[in-house]
C-alpha cells in the first residue's frame, strides 16, 4: 500500500470518526427533541381538543419527576458499567420512610415544617444507606451490579413489607402535601425539583473529577485501573448518588399521592430502563446523558398520555415502550452502517469497505451500538 | 502478586481431593450448605422433615426449574434474560385459549405446540441479539414488554379457570406418592429435558460454542465459531425451553392466567446464578442449576414449614440471594485472571 493512499484513508477514517462522534454526541438530543415534537404533533391531531391543552401538558409535568429521576438513577450507574436495579425499591423505602416520620411526628406534636425537614433528610439518608449497601455487595465483595442490585432489591423490597407488614402509610405534613400537589410558575413544583436534580447530576457528571472518573471507570475499566484511579471510591459514591437520587424520586412520589406503600411503582423499573437507554445512555459504560434522560422521560410521558387519552389499554402502552427500546437500537445500528455506505459512495468505493453487520470483530464489553466508529475502522488485523 | 499465585497453586495441588469435592462451579459448596439446611431444619423443628416436605419441594421446584434451564445457556454464553417468563406464559395461555376456541384436547401435543410457540417468540430475541448485538438484557427487557403486552391486548387476558380435560389430566396423573405429596407425571419430561440439555452442554459442538462465546465473543470468532449463529441457536432453544416451562406450569396449577410467571424472572436468574452460572459467562452446568432450584425452593418450602409469618419470606429468599451471590462472586475473583505484567509471569 503506497503512502498516499494510506494517509487517504486515515484522512477518511478521521473524517467518518468525526462524523459519528457529532452524530453521537449532539445527534441523540437533537434526535430526541425531533421524536418529542413529532409525538405532539402527532396527538395534538389526533386528539386536539384534549391533548394540546394547557390542563394536559400539566399532567404530563407531574407524572414526569418520578419516572425521569429512577432513570436518572439508572442512567449513572449504567455510565460506570453498571446498572441499579433496587431505584424502586429504594425509591419505596425513602417514601415509607418520609410518611413514617411525617405520621410519627404530627403525632408527637412537633411543629409541621421540623417534621417536615426530617422526614425528607430522614428519606434521603435511608436512600444513601442503600446506596452504601449497594457499593458494599458490588466493590467490597465483588458481585456484578446487575445481580447485586437484584438481590439487593428483594431484599429492600422484603425490608418494606416487614417493617409495615404489606400495610400502605397515609398522612404527610402539611407543607410537603404542598410541595407535591402545588404549582410554581404554572409549573408543578415537582417538575422544578426534577430540572434541578436533572441540573445537579449534570454538572457532577460533567464537571466534576468524579465525573469524570466514573465515566472513565465506565469506558474502560482496566484502563482507569492503571492510571491509578481508586475503583471502589468512585463505585461508593456512585451507588451513593443513585441511592439518593432515588430517595428523591421516592419523595416526589409519596408528595403527589400523600401515601407510601411497599410494592407500589414495581412497573416503574422497566420504564426506567427503556427512558434511559432511549436517553442514549450505553448500557457498556462510558457514556454520560443526564439530558437526554429528562429529554426521554417527557417522550415516555407525553407517549403514554396520549395513549390513554386515545382510549388504548394500558398494554399497547407496553408494547410501544418495548418497540421503542427495541428500535432505538435498531436504528443506531443501521443508521451507522447507512453513514458508511454513504461515506464509501463517496470516497469512491474500494477505498473503505464496509464491513459486514453479522461477522464483525467483537470489542470486550463494548458491542455495536457503544463504539461502532471504532468498531468500522479497526478491520486492519483482519485483511 | 507472584507470592498469591504461587501459594494458591501450591495449595490446590496439596489439596486434589477437595477441591475435586468442591466441583468446578462450586457444585459441592452448594450440596454442602443445602445438607446444613436441612441439619438445621432437623435440629429446630424435626418433625417438618417428611416425605411430604420433599414432594412439596419439586412440586414447588419443577416449573421453576423448567424456567431456569433456557435461562442456563442464556447465562452461560454471557447474555442475561428476563423475557423469558414472558415467553412462558405466553406460551403456555395461547396453547391453552387456541384448544378451547377450536374445542380439541390432548396430552402431548401441547407442549409441543408451546414449546413452538416459544421458540418462535425466542427468535425475537435471536435476532436483536445476534444481529444487532443488543445488550442482552436491554433486548430482553425490550421483548418481555412486547411478548407480555400482545398477549394481554390481543390474545386474551381472561383467567381461564379449566383446562381441557385431556390435558386436565396430566395435572392429576401421579407417578408415586412421597409421603402425603403426590409427584406429579411431568417430573419425566423435565427431567428429561435437564438430561437433553446436560448432553447438549457437553457433548456437542453446539454446546462447546456456547462456552466458547461466554468465555469471550472475539477468541470464538477467531477460533473459528459462528458467533451470531450460536447465539442464533441459543435464544431459540431457551425459548423452546421457556415455552415448554410455561406448559408445565399451567398443567401443574391447572388453570391458565396471562397475569401469572412474570415478576417471578428474579426468582429464577437468583437460581442459576447460585447454582454457579457466573454472570460474565463461560461457566455453569445443568446439575449445578438442579442444585440451586433445590436451595431456593428448600428455603421457600422450609419457611412455611417453620411458621414463620410470610412478612419475613421476601426478605430472607432476597438475603439467601444475595449471600448466594456474594459466594460465588468471591469465589471466582479468587480465581480471576487479572491482566498481569510479563515479568511477574516468566518467573
Amino acid at each position: 500500500m503506497s503512502k498516499s493512499s494510506s494517509t487517504t484513508i486515515s484522512r477518511n477514517r478521521a473524517w467518518s470518526g468525526r462524523v459519528l462522534g457529532q452524530a453521537r454526541h449532539n445527534g441523540h438530543a437533537l434526535g430526541l427533541l425531533v421524536l418529542a415534537v413529532m409525538v405532539a404533533v402527532m396527538f395534538s391531531a389526533l386528539s386536539p381538543s384534549i391533548y394540546a391543552t394547557p390542563l394536559n401538558v400539566q399532567s404530563i409535568a407531574f407524572a414526569v419527576p418520578e419516572i425521569g429521576l429512577m432513570a436518572l438513577a439508572i442512567s449513572i450507574a449504567m455510565t460506570t458499567a453498571g446498572i441499579d436495579l433496587s431505584t424502586v425499591a429504594v425509591a419505596n423505602l425513602a417514601a415509607l420512610t418520609a410518611a413514617f416520620v411525617s405520621l410519627q411526628g404530627q403525632e408527637a406534636g412537633m411543629s409541621t415544617l421540623v417534621v417536615s425537614v426530617v422526614a425528607v433528610a430522614a428519606a434521603l439518608a435511608v436512600g444513601m444507606l442503600c446506596g452504601v449497601l449497594n457499593a458494599a455487595v458490588i466493590a467490597v465483595i465483588g458481585v456484578a451490579p446487575i445481580l447485586a442490585t437484584l438481590a439487593t432489591q428483594m431484599l429492600l423490597a422484603g425490608l418494606a413489607v416487614l417493617l409495615t407488614e404489606g400495610r400502605p402509610i397515609y398522612g404527610l405534613t402539611p407543607e410537603l402535601t404542598a410541595v407535591g400537589t402545588g404549582t410554581f410558575a404554572a409549573v408543578p413544583t415537582v417538575f422544578w425539583i426534577f430540572l434541578l436534580v436533572i441540573a445537579t447530576a449534570a454538572f457532577i457528571m460533567r464537571r466534576t473529577g468524579y465525573g469524570l472518573r466514573a465515566t472513565m471507570i465506565g469506558a474502560n475499566a482496566v484502563a482507569s485501573d492503571y492510571s491509578g484511579i481508586n475503583r471502589s471510591g468512585v463505585i461508593f459514591r456512585t451507588y451513593m448518588l443513585t441511592g439518593t437520587i432515588s430517595a428523591v424520586a421516592g419523595l416526589v412520589m409519596v408528595m403527589r399521592t400523600v401515601s407510601a406503600a411497599p410494592g407500589y411503582g414495581s412497573s416503574y423499573l422497566l420504564l426506567a430502563v427503556t427512558i434511559a437507554v432511549l436517553a442514549g445512555v450505553n448500557p457498556f459504560g462510558g457514556r454520560v446523558a443526564v439530558w437526554g434522560v429528562a429529554l426521554a422521560a417527557v417522550v415516555l410521558q407525553m407517549i403514554s398520555s396520549g395513549l390513554n387519552i386515545l382510549g388504548y389499554s394500558a398494554y399497547i402502552y407496553q408494547i410501544v415502550q418495548g418497540l421503542i427500546l427495541v428500535g432505538v437500537m435498531i436504528l443506531r445500528v443501521e443508521g451507522i452502517r447507512a453513514v458508511a455506505l454513504v461515506h464509501r459512495a463517496r470516497s469512491g468505493g474500494a477505498a473503505d469497505p464496509v464491513p459486514p453487520v453479522i461477522d464483525r470483530p467483537y470489542e470486550e464489553g463494548h458491542d455495536a451500538q457503544s463504539s461502532s466508529g471504532a468498531a468500522y475502522s479497526s478491520h486492519t488485523h483482519q485483511g | 502478586m507472584t507470592a498469591d499465585v504461587h501459594a494458591e497453586r501450591a495449595a490446590t495441588s496439596r489439596r486434589p481431593g477437595l477441591a475435586a469435592l468442591r466441583g468446578r462451579n462450586n457444585e459441592g459448596v452448594l450440596a454442602g450448605v443445602i445438607l446444613l439446611l436441612l441439619l438445621v431444619m432437623l435440629v429446630v423443628e424435626p418433625s417438618a422433615l417428611t416425605w411430604g416436605f420433599a414432594g412439596d419441594i419439586i412440586r414447588s421446584g419443577l416449573v421453576t426449574l423448567a424456567l431456569a434451564l433456557g435461562l442456563l445457556l442464556i447465562i452461560i454464553s454471557g447474555g442475561m434474560d428476563v423475557s423469558f417468563t414472558a415467553i412462558a406464559v405466553f406460551s403456555g395461555y395461547a396453547t391453552v385459549r387456541l384448544m378451547t376456541d377450536l374445542g380439541i384436547d390432548g396430552r402431548v401435543w401441547p407442549f409441543l405446540l408451546a414449546a413452538a410457540i416459544g421458540c418462535a417468540l425466542g427468535s425475537l430475541n435471536a435476532v436483536l441479539v445476534a444481529r444487532y448485538r443488543m445488550e442482552t438484557l436491554i433486548a430482553s427487557l425490550g421483548t418481555q414488554v412486547i411478548i407480555r403486552g400482545f398477549l394481554l391486548a390481543f390474545v386474551g387476558s381472561t383467567y381461564l379457570a379449566t383446562l381441557p380435560p385431556q390435558l386436565d389430566s396430566v395435572g392429576t396423573t401421579t407417578i408415586f406418592r412421597l409421603g402425603s405429596s403426590p409427584v406429579n407425571i411431568v417430573v419425566v419430561p423435565v427431567a428429561l429435558a435437564c438430561v437433553a440439555l446436560a448432553l447438549i452442554l457437553r457433548r456437542t459442538m453446539f454446546g462447546r460454542g456456547v462456552y466458547a462465546v461466554g468465555g469471550d465473543k472475539e477468541s470464538a470468532r477467531r477460533v473459528g465459531f459462528h458467533v451470531a449463529r450460536v447465539q442464533t441457536g441459543i435464544y431459540l432453544l431457551a425459548g423452546l425451553f421457556a415455552g415448554f416451562a410455561g406448559m408445565v406450569h399451567v398443567v401443574l396449577s391447572r388453570h391458565a392466567s396471562p397475569f401469572d410467571l412474570v415478576g417471578m424472572e428474579l426468582n429464577v436468574i437468583a437460581a442459576v446464578v447460585i447454582g454457579g452460572a457466573l454472570d460474565r459467562g463461560g461457566r455453569g452446568s445443568v446439575h449445578g442449576t438442579v442444585l440451586g432450584v433445590l436451595l431456593v425452593s428448600l428455603v421457600q418450602n422450609s419457611l412455611v414449614r417453620l411458621g414463620i409469618s410470610s412478612y419475613w419470606h421476601v426478605l430472607v429468599i432476597g438475603l439467601v440471594i444475595l449471600v448466594g451471590v456474594a459466594i460465588q462472586a468471591r469465589s471466582n475473583a479468587r480465581g480471576a485472571k487479572r491482566p498481569r505484567i510479563l515479568e511477574e509471569v516468566t518467573p
